[in-house]
């Protein structure tokens, strides 16, 4: 009865993947926008302007976020 | 009341008893690292989870088609089989709260239907293989998918960032593990709550009391949807404690490395076509987020009995299952006697929890949830020590 076990390797491996490099990426893109937002923290009170870092560090998040939306877009059958 | 609406009655009972028991046990998946980094106060973080629990169960519109996904052979399974296996399920379910182990209430529902069937049907209403595929090899790959994941985005996140654990890092930390504890939420209600419509649609049809072929009558959606958000606010503070204290002292950053992950790879197993456990999913996450931050203590021992508990979870639920058929396949007396002994064990446990309770109010005060308040004192204090 074991030998016609059918295992979806492919599924399988895909799964996998897709969960190391989504977590990966998007903790990525997150910690990157956290440390923009520390080092722009630094400059102001360093009397330096914090200029492009926080930009950065707030676009970093809002991806993030994004990629939340598409999570929530992902859970919710209605929409696909 | 004739018999079959007694049988169906009991039967529906019974699955909203599981199903809340499937909520409080599950309500630390999403919220467990995100109580422990106080990312969010213990009764709020459950209170989130309940209600997007509860939306899950109403938004998903693909009700389960079979009770077990063809583990078990549906045309043999009788409503008396499903609400044996329900109440292995159940107790088993309270079994692993009492000793505070996160388990999947998937695999105890399996079990419980197995066991029952096996008693009531004989071997050949088990589909072997399926168990193998459908749930001894995911429950493998699940918490080493989750727990490689988790540890490798915690690694990076600790090499990149020095001061990650600091302010104001660590406040950005927890407020994106409330965003992905929530999705974690949401993602369950879906999926587990419709698994107990499901179970409750079919046995209707099974009894004659629904036409085939159609979806879950509104009454079930709602109660299913409710049961499941009681037992999520209810909380589950045993297993609760264990995954966001006792397995490793989970820090902002490692909250939001685990509740990613285990976001990521729950939405990218059900979007995949191979389902994955979310107990296992998450715990492997912690695991994992533990062992990529230098110096977390991850503690093996709690994880090893976690990882016993998933090995018992399939046997042991189909065992009482299979008793449970044993009894109420007899008749209407055993049906009664089956359902007199979930409630009294049901008691039982719970009294033998109030010896050394777990609230949201002393969830993060300690790392072990013991059964023996004096006695395992002694235990405590050996498993703090560094291993």
């Amino acid at each position: 009865m074991i030998d016609d076990v059918k295992i979806d390797w492919a599924s399988l491996g895909l799964v996998a993947v897709t969960t190391v490099v989504a977590a990966v990426s998007i903790i990525g893109i997150f910690s990157v926008g956290v440390a923009a937002l520390g080092a722009a923290d630094t400059r102001v009170a360093n009397g330096q302007r914090a200029g492009i870092t926080r930009i950065v560090g707030f676009a970093c998040l809002a991806i993030a976020g994004l990629i939340a939306l598409y999570g929530i877009y992902l859970i919710i059958p209605v929409f696909h | 009341m004739t018999t079959t609406l007694f049988v169906v009655a009991l039967v529906v009972l019974t699955a909203l008893v599981f199903d809340f028991t499937n909520g409080f046990h599950d309500s630390a998946n999403a919220m467990a690292t995100s109580v422990a980094t106080g990312a969010l106060r213990p009764r709020t973080a459950v209170l989130i989870a309940a209600v997007l629990n509860v939306v899950g169960a109403f938004l998903s519109t693909e009700v389960a088609k079979t009770i077990s996904g063809g583990i078990v052979n549906d045309p043999v399974v009788t409503p008396v089989m499903i609400f044996a296996g329900l109440v292995g399920a159940i107790l088993w379910n309270l079994t692993t709260w009492l000793f505070g182990l996160p388990s999947s209430s998937s695999h105890a529902l399996f079990g419980g239907l197995i066991g029952a069937v096996v008693v009531g049907a004989g071997t050949s209403g088990v589909n072997f293989s399926v168990i193998v595929s459908k749930v001894l090899l995911p429950a493998l790959v699940a918490p080493v998918v989750a727990g490689l994941a988790a540890g490798l985005a915690t690694y990076l996140i600790y090499k990149w960032m020095k001061r990650a654990d600091d302010e104001p890092a660590a406040s950005w930390y927890r407020r994106g593990q409330t965003i992905s504890g929530s999705m974690v939420a949401l993602a369950h209600g879906t999926s587990d709550g419709q698994k107990t419509m499901g179970v409750i649609t079919l046995v209707l049809i099974t009894a004659g009391y629904q036409e085939s072929g159609t979806g879950p009558q509104f009454w079930v959606i709602a109660t299913a949807g409710l049961a499941i958000g009681l037992g999520t606010y209810s909380g589950g503070w045993r297993i609760m404690r264990t995954m966001g204290k006792g397995i490793v002292d989970v820090n902002a950053p490692q909250g939001l490395a685990a509740e990613t992950t285990s976001a990521a790879a729950i939405l990218a197993s059900s979007h995949m076509g191979f389902g994955l456990s979310t107990t296992q999913v998450c715990a492997g996450s912690i695991v994992g987020s533990g062992v990529g931050r230098k110096g977390a203590d991850v503690r093996w021992r709690t994880t090893r009995k976690m990882v016993y508990g998933w090995l018992l979870t399939l046997p042991a639920a189909g065992l009482m299952g299979g008793i449970a058929a044993a009894i109420a396949i007899t008749g209407t007396i055993g049906l009664v006697v089956v359902f007199v002994a979930l409630v009294a064990g049901s008691a039982t446990i719970w009294i033998i929890s109030r010896r050394a309770p777990v609230s949201s109010e002393n969830v993060n005060d300690s790392r072990d949830v013991v059964i023996n308040p004096d006695k395992s004192t002694v235990d405590s204090e050996k498993s703090t020590l560094p291993a």
